[in-house]
């Protein structure tokens, strides 16, 4: 009998398929390329979108038992917490009333002032209410989700806000819900204008809030500044409060003052927001550059 | 098969209906809205992981990486990122799913528990690399959170298979 005829490995007694070490290796493998996909290229909307849509009905439905228990509380705890809210808003009703008058004087001498100096017509901001579905629970990040998507026209990088201030911006679009980055993410920043000394300046999310990056050791900031959005980003419409100055750190050996604020809208427990439409796409286009045809087009890198 | 020691009595195959229904009310467990609590242990890992453990034929690797996921996409988290601490998660279960029913079920949690920190310790890696935020120190009570639930998780997904296998009047269930 020549050599080779006999398997050195006798057959399986079981077919298992691959060894869970070549499926280690293949999920792996793919869970990585999914990373960089994910991070670098951005290339994996379609399939988060699927999977969303997917589980929407069910985030949906696990919504309503932890709703009906909050409410439910507030519910028994009743009356007396009813009427103390119904007094506090009517305290603060009150106190916007007169500005709330003002207001309307306001804006059409505002218009007419406008007409005169021959200025654009100020952009009334479109939006749309939306509910927070949950926070994200990813310890990782400071990401909420809303209940309105692109089905609903909720388009990417508006602005999210409520009655308070600045909320966040959304920064992932699925069809029936979308992700909303808040302030106080790692990732996010919003420009900024200090109402007190009109400086522009840009914030940026830090943990346990917001930071003032690159103020100059001497920086006209005080504890207590408002900061409200500059409109110059050509996303958030300007004036609108973002956050309050809460601590000034000047070292001496930094160059760089440490100035840390506080958002204007408590992200946390937020049930509804309003989501803006991005400035940019309600402003006219852009003038063309006109190009003078008399003098020849300057070359980079040409020597003369 | 030469029956483990620890168990006192034979078990009943599985349904695998039973095995999709306890998955899904693992990942249900994971979705219910109730905040950013970094100290929430992973219900859909626990589960898996037991799975893993006691029916390694019928859940695998492919299905720790499908519902990762899906986490990932409800966390709003890197996609890939769950899906690779379960799939670590699965492999590393179904390496020891050999040994580890022979021990006691409280000498079993003491043996996962490192399975469960490493699993949130890959997603720390992951997220760090990705520039993500740092969690603070409630993290790490989320694996032993996950291990003290083994004993627990035990007795609930076995019930099913410890019924009697001929139920009479006297022994309804």
């Amino acid at each position: 009998m020549p050599l080779g005829t006999l398997d050195r490995t006798p057959p399986p007694f079981f077919r298992q398929g691959p060894s869970a070490l070549t499926k280690l290796t293949f999920c792996a493998a793919l869970a990585l390329f999914l990373m960089v996909a994910d991070t670098r290229f951005t290339l994996t909307q379609p399939l988060r979108a699927v999977v969303a849509t997917a589980l929407h009905p069910l985030q949906r439905a696990l919504a309503v038992p932890v709703e009906a228990w909050e409410g439910g509380g507030e519910y028994l705890r009743g009356l007396r917490e009813a009427r103390a809210g119904e007094a506090a808003a009517r305290r603060g009703l009150a106190q916007q009333a007169e500005r709330a008058l003002r207001v309307e004087q306001l804006e059409t001498e505002n218009a007419r002032l406008r007409a005169l100096l021959e200025l654009r017509p100020a952009i009334a901001v479109r939006s749309q209410p939306a509910q927070v579905l949950y926070d994200a629970p990813d310890p990782y990040s400071r990401k909420v989700i809303i209940d309105r998507g692109a089905s609903q026209g909720i388009v990417l990088a508006s602005p999210v806000v409520n009655e308070a201030g600045v909320i966040g911006q959304v920064t992932r679009v699925y069809p029936l819900s979308s992700e909303v980055t808040l302030l106080t993410d790692k990732d996010a920043a919003i420009p900024v204008l200090n109402s007190r000394t009109q400086a522009r300046s840009a914030a940026y999310g830090s943990t346990g809030g917001l930071e003032l990056r690159f103020m100059a050791g001497n920086a006209d900031v005080q504890v207590g500044d408002a900061l409200t959005t500059s409109g110059v980003d050509g996303v958030y419409p300007p004036g609108v409060p973002v956050a309050k100055v809460t601590a000034v750190d000047r070292k001496v050996d930094s160059g760089f003052a440490r100035v840390q604020l506080v958002p204007a809208a408590p992200a946390e427990g937020v049930r509804h927001v309003l989501v803006l439409e991005p400035l940019g796409l309600q402003m006219p286009p852009k003038p063309e550059p006109v190009v003078d045809e008399s003098k020849p087009a300057r070359r980079k890198g040409v020597k003369k | 098969m030469i029956m483990p020691r620890g168990e006192d009595q034979l078990l009943l195959p599985v349904n695998p209906l039973f095995v999709a229904f306890t998955l899904l009310v693992a990942l249900a467990l994971n979705v219910v809205p109730l905040g950013r609590v970094p100290a929430m242990p992973d219900f859909l890992a626990l589960v898996l992981v037991f799975w893993n453990v006691h029916q390694p034929r019928r859940v695998g690797i492919y299905l720790g990486f499908a519902f990762g996921l899906v986490m990932d996409v409800h966390d709003g988290a890197v996609l890939g990122q769950h899906a690779l601490a379960y799939t670590l998660l699965s492999y590393f279960a179904i390496t020891i799913h050999r040994r580890l029913l022979w021990f006691t079920v409280p000498s079993q949690a003491l043996q996962v528990l490192p399975l469960f920190a490493a699993a949130h310790g890959v997603s720390f890696v992951v997220r760090l690399f990705a520039g993500g935020m740092l969690p603070g120190w409630p993290l790490l009570l989320a694996p032993l959170g996950e291990a003290l639930l083994w004993p627990l998780v035990t007795w609930l997904l076995l019930a099913p298979q410890r019924r009697p296998p001929d139920p009479d009047q006297n022994r309804p269930l």
